[in-house]
């Protein structure tokens, strides 16, 4: 990750570095007047974009933070981004991309007044870009970035944005504004799944089928007549809770994890009671669920085979399988959570 | 009963009718015994004592009640919780189970048996324990005859899950709660396959019983409303299910209102809209069965348009209304607790007090297999036995274990809800297995095919029998009435046509030696049952949390801190002395110590437990200031570093964090976590080593061993030499899991300070300090 932004123009740093220089001499002499144009500017550039986030080059920083005396009238919340990097799954950037507009849109939505003024969202692209980058001193990404009034020098990364502020996405990062910049980001506001127009649409769709279903329940001819559909939902469901899986989707569990000894090996069980595995619910729910089945395939189906040794042969089968998988659990569940079930025998049978 | 079946061995089968109900009532009285013994572990490990937090408020509410009457404990406010606000206990408790008890009490005491209050009360939920087996036997027979009920009733009495809420001593609303709700299941199963208005008006007795019972009586009200409209949408409607179902509504709602904590929530909340809606498809779909039988079927198609149309019409009205409603409330009308249930991430993500509570969790695997065993195994095939055939009543069932299920997939509580519908579900399971197994190993030793003969003559018999013309409920008065025996062969659809059946008859046999396998490993799995729930019951579930007990190698070690501590309160503080603690110990100080509380576990109001959160997570003085404005003598913590007990305020302390941090946004979570983690060492951050919890805790820990190392962090403290400015401890139990510390009144707090200042500045400090003084 990190050897990927390599230095590349010296040229052009060298050139910034002059331009830098020279509008920090001529920033000197800036006045109040000055700070309000640029803040005019800066919300006259906020207003062009949907969501708030203004995209900045390196004129840009230049011009809104290199050559701007501090105090600055203004903090910005720099989201560095890199294209080439999106398709890297493990860095969600898009991602988290999409969170930042979030925040600036609600920030914008909340923030009407005086305070809309203060703080500005911006992204900076790494391919366009690049001695920005480098002015930060940034060279992993995902970097989020909060410029503050009083920052000189722009390596001075006590405004990054850690891991754990941008892990609960668009929240954290609003935590992590207020909590730096002292300004009210306010109710976080996502676009709604659906549209008002797409609502409608299905509105309208479920009122003109209702009669044609409602014709057919009449009937008795739909899906839902089906015993057999009801029967493997319920199973299903049945499957899916004992596995614990609605604990893997609210704890976010991964399927299975590293050994943190040896990369190569898994770990697919979890040694604890509190927390278990996607794959391992699965495995022992699998485990709850196929007994059941074996003993109604052969209280319910097997009874009617007619051949004497295909039921003798099956039936034991289903036996040995149902025996191994109890047995499996009994000891998966010792195992795990390190109780030792054992039975009350009279003191006299000892 | 016999004359229904051929003429010649009537006798014969009287004889083996009337020995199997005398038997039948025989199992199920021992199966009463053994719920009611099978939850004394508690009493005879430990003691004949109430147990953990909430019973000790219900024990209270109980003795008000016994002392006072019914109408004093209707209207009582209560000053001694919530202090400054107060409670109106009897306006926000489920009044059941303490209406039961103090029932009880007084039949015994007009009986002249003068059993005391406590025991009435610890001993309640056992004997409720039997009575829910019994109505347990009564749905599971009403929905798969009785071999399966006792069965399911067998295991219900000693299911795990339904031990850890009803050991002796363990006095709260899930004890006559579960009873409440499978007995309302079984009359609504019991009015659906007879029709009778009687068993309906018994109904929505039932469900008003459940109702001052437990907040759980909304899954009733969700989960038959959803059974009415599959069986509409599935083409089942009858007039029986509109009689099972009309009159519950209206009745039970207009019950469920006079129950002040329920009032008009009855018909305001989003949790009850659904059996409204039904309630009006269910009139639409019966005006169209009258409108179809009293039309001939051309004239209906006609009518069954406009029809169609008008109710649609009906039906978009209410739904705009509802809408409406849900909208025009903050949260959608819907409770967290029951949002949650819905959306299982919504409480982790901004109710911290509903996450906080661990029965809130959601359970993994193990969860499963500790609370029900190894119902887990059996309940695909108690599934699969009620589709074939599938009825009313089974499928009430099925909708029953699968909505249970999935709900407890989100909340470890609901484990309690499961457990009925998995024991009725294994009940129906083990019941076809052993009848199959059984009617195998019978069939092949010989001897008995005149029997089977008889048995499958059952099956065609009474089919005129039955009153309505549906084939379900003949089926149903089949199975209720046929002999054990004969049931193996009536899971087949009764219309099979009889020469066909003499084929099926020799075919429906499993072999012999694999019967005799199948059986035994039954015989193992039910035993392995048993001694996990014997286990449980007598390990697991039986602790008071009161009294705490631990077993090492010089012998039993008993921990009786917290009542040492809640007599000391009682003894040496002044009746109107207010007592500040975590939530969590509120409802014991008010039972035990008879002392006020801010906040206790009826967790009605976040902002006044943040504050006490916020409090507990402030430095010295601010906490100080907190708690002096609130009256505050007394903050009572518990500690578990010196003995290794685990669930101390230290380890509750980040939910307190983060409560508090929910009200008041000063209070930040991140503060008191050195790089996400959690830690009380050398290693935590100064917010966590100067807050009042961490102070209150740790005060003269380190004279205990000379290096303060914490048992169950299994770490020395991080700051070990402090002293307190605003708090004295006045009290620290034996093993130090409780100590009390004092409120330092405002003037010590000066002369301590003066003290200092005068030793820096020698002139003039008292003018200084006065007015610098923000306490004068």
């Amino acid at each position: 990750m990190r050897s990927t932004m390599a230095v590349k123009s010296k040229l052009v740093s060298l050139l910034f570095l002059i331009a830098t220089l020279s509008s920090a001499f001529a920033a000197s002499f800036s006045d109040s007047d000055s700070d309000s144009d640029l803040v005019n500017e800066l919300v006259s550039l906020r207003s062009a974009t949907e969501s708030g986030v203004i995209h900045l080059d390196d004129h840009g920083i230049s011009k809104f933070l290199t050559s701007v005396s501090t105090p600055r009238p203004y903090s910005l919340l720099v989201f560095f981004d890199a294209t080439q990097l999106h398709s890297k799954s493990e860095l969600r950037l898009p991602e988290l991309r999409r969170e930042f507009g979030i925040v600036s849109a609600s920030f914008l939505a909340n923030n009407n007044g005086s305070d809309g003024t203060k703080l500005f969202f911006c992204e900076i692209e790494f391919s366009r870009s690049q001695s920005s980058f480098q002015l930060f001193g940034v060279n992993a990404l995902p970097h989020i970035r909060l410029v503050s009034p009083s920052i000189s020098n722009l390596r001075d990364e006590s405004g990054q944005m850690d891991q754990s502020d941008y892990s609960r996405l668009a929240e954290s990062m609003a935590e992590f504004v207020e909590q730096r910049t002292k300004l009210k980001v306010g109710p976080i506001q996502r676009p709604p799944l659906l549209s008002k127009s797409q609502i409608g649409f299905i509105v309208a769709l479920i009122a003109i089928a209702t009669p044609f279903v409602i014709k057919r329940i009449l009937k008795g001819e739909t899906l839902l007549h089906d015993r057999r559909l009801w029967l493997s939902g319920a199973i299903f469901i049945y499957f899916f809770s004992v596995a614990g899986t609605m604990h893997n989707i609210i704890r976010k569990m991964p399927m299975f994890l590293q050994d943190r000894n040896d990369p190569n090996k898994l770990v697919f069980f979890y040694q604890g009671s509190g927390m278990q595995l996607g794959a391992e619910g699965f495995a022992v729910g699998f485990l709850y669920t196929v007994v059941g089945l074996l003993l109604a395939f052969v209280t319910n189906v097997l009874v009617r085979v007619k051949n004497l040794n295909a039921q003798r042969l099956i039936m034991l089968l289903a036996l040995f399988i149902s025996f191994w998988a109890v047995k499996k659990v009994v000891y998966l569940d010792n195992w795990k959570t390190g109780y030792g079930i054992h039975p009350y025998w009279p003191s006299s049978w000892r | 009963m016999a004359a229904l079946e051929s003429p010649q061995p009537a006798t014969a089968t009287a004889m083996r009718h009337a020995f199997g109900n005398v038997l039948s009532v025989l199992i199920l009285v021992l199966i009463g015994v053994l719920a009611f013994s099978i939850r004394l572990f508690s009493v005879i490990k430990y003691e004949s004592v109430i147990h953990e937090f909430d019973p000790y408020f219900n024990y209270r509410v109980t003795q008000f009640l016994s002392k006072n009457g019914i109408y004093e404990f209707w209207n009582w406010f209560d000053d001694r919780t919530w202090y400054p606000l107060g409670r109106v206990i009897g306006g926000t408790v489920y009044p059941g189970l303490t209406l039961t008890a103090g029932t009880i009490w007084w039949v015994l005491n007009s009986l002249n048996i003068p059993l005391s209050v406590e025991t009435v009360c610890v001993f309640t939920a056992p004997v409720f324990s039997a009575f829910a087996s019994w109505a347990t036997y009564l749905l599971t027979k009403e929905v798969k005859g009785s071999g399966a009920g006792l069965a399911a009733a067998a295991l219900l009495a000693m299911v795990p899950s339904y031990i850890s809420r009803s050991v002796a001593g363990s006095y709260d609303n899930e004890a006559v709660a579960i009873f409440a709700l499978i007995f309302t299941f079984y009359l609504y199963i019991k009015t659906l396959n007879t029709g009778s208005l009687f068993y309906a008006t018994l109904n929505a007795l039932a469900y008003f019983y459940m109702v001052c019972s437990w907040g759980g009586y909304t899954f009733i009200i969700n989960l038959i409303p959803m059974h009415v409209l599959l069986c509409i949408v599935t083409g089942r409607y009858s007039p029986r299910l509109y009689i099972a179902y009309a009159p519950l509504v209206v009745l039970g709602t207009l019950l469920a209102a006079l129950v002040p904590v329920v009032g008009f929530n009855a018909v305001l909340t989003s949790e009850h809209f659904a059996s409204f809606l039904v309630f009006i498809i269910i009139h639409v779909v019966a005006l169209v069965y009258y409108i179809k039988g009293i039309l001939t079927p051309k004239m209906f198609k006609v009518a069954v348009t406009l029809v169609v149309s008008i109710g649609m019409v009906v039906c978009l009205i209410v739904v705009a209304i509802l809408v409406a409603l849900v909208a025009s409330s903050p949260t959608g009308g819907w409770s967290g607790r029951s949002l949650s249930l819905l959306d299982p991430t919504y409480a982790s993500k901004y109710i911290p007090i509903i996450a906080s509570v661990s029965e809130h969790q959601p359970p993994t695997w193990p969860s499963y297999f500790m609370d029900i065993n190894v119902l887990a195994f059996l309940v695909p095939a108690g599934i699969i036995a009620c589709f074939s055939p599938l009825s009313d009543s089974s499928s009430f069932v099925v909708l029953y274990i699968v909505m249970s299920v999935y709900f407890s997939g989100v909340m470890v509580r609901l484990m309690l809800v499961l457990a009925p519908a998995a024991c009725i579900m294994s009940g129906i399971a083990l019941s076809q297995a052993f009848d199959v197994f059984t009617g195998s190993i019978k069939y092949q030793l010989g001897g008995s095919s005149n029997s089977a003969d008889d048995a499958e003559d059952t099956n065609n018999a009474p089919k005129d029998d039955a009153a309505a013309g549906k084939t379900d409920k003949g089926e149903e008065t089949v199975k209720e009435r046929s002999s054990k025996k004969g049931k193996k062969k009536e899971r087949e659809p009764v219309e099979k046509p009889s020469i066909k059946s003499k084929i099926k008859k020799k075919a429906l046999v499993l072999p012999l030696e694999a019967s005799i396998v199948a059986l035994l490993l039954l015989i193992m799995l039910g035993a392995f049952y048993v001694i996990h729930c014997v286990w449980a019951a007598a390990e697991a579930y039986s602790a008071p949390s009161i009294v705490l007990t631990s077993q090492s190698r010089d012998g039993l070690h008993v921990f009786d801190d917290f009542r040492e501590s809640y007599a000391w309160l009682s003894h040496n503080t002044d009746v109107d002395d207010k007592v500040a603690s975590w939530w969590d110990y509120g409802y014991q100080t008010t039972a035990m110590a008879n002392r006020t509380v801010i906040v206790d576990n009826n967790t009605w109001n976040n902002t006044h437990i943040a504050t006490v959160g916020t409090a507990m997570s402030s430095p010295e003085k601010a906490a100080w200031e907190i708690f002096n404005s609130l009256d505050v003598k007394y903050v009572l913590v518990v500690f578990g570093g010196l003995i290794g007990y685990p669930s101390d305020d230290i380890n509750k302390f980040l939910w307190m964090v983060r409560i508090g941090g929910g009200v008041f946004p000063h209070i930040k979570e991140a503060d008191y976590l050195r790089d996400g983690q959690y830690r009380i060492d050398s290693e935590a951050t100064p917010t966590m080593l100067n807050c009042l919890m961490y102070k209150l805790s740790y005060y003269r820990f380190v004279e205990t061993d000379g290096k303060g190392y914490d048992r169950v962090r299994r770490t020395e403290i991080g700051k070990k030499n402090f002293k307190l400015t605003h708090f004295e401890e006045v009290f620290t139990s034996h093993h130090w899991m409780v100590r009390i510390y004092k409120l330092k009144p405002a003037r010590n707090r000066i002369r301590g300070k003066a003290k200092k200042l005068k030793s820096k500045t020698s002139s003039g400090w008292s003018s200084k300090s006065a007015k610098k003084n923000p306490w004068i």
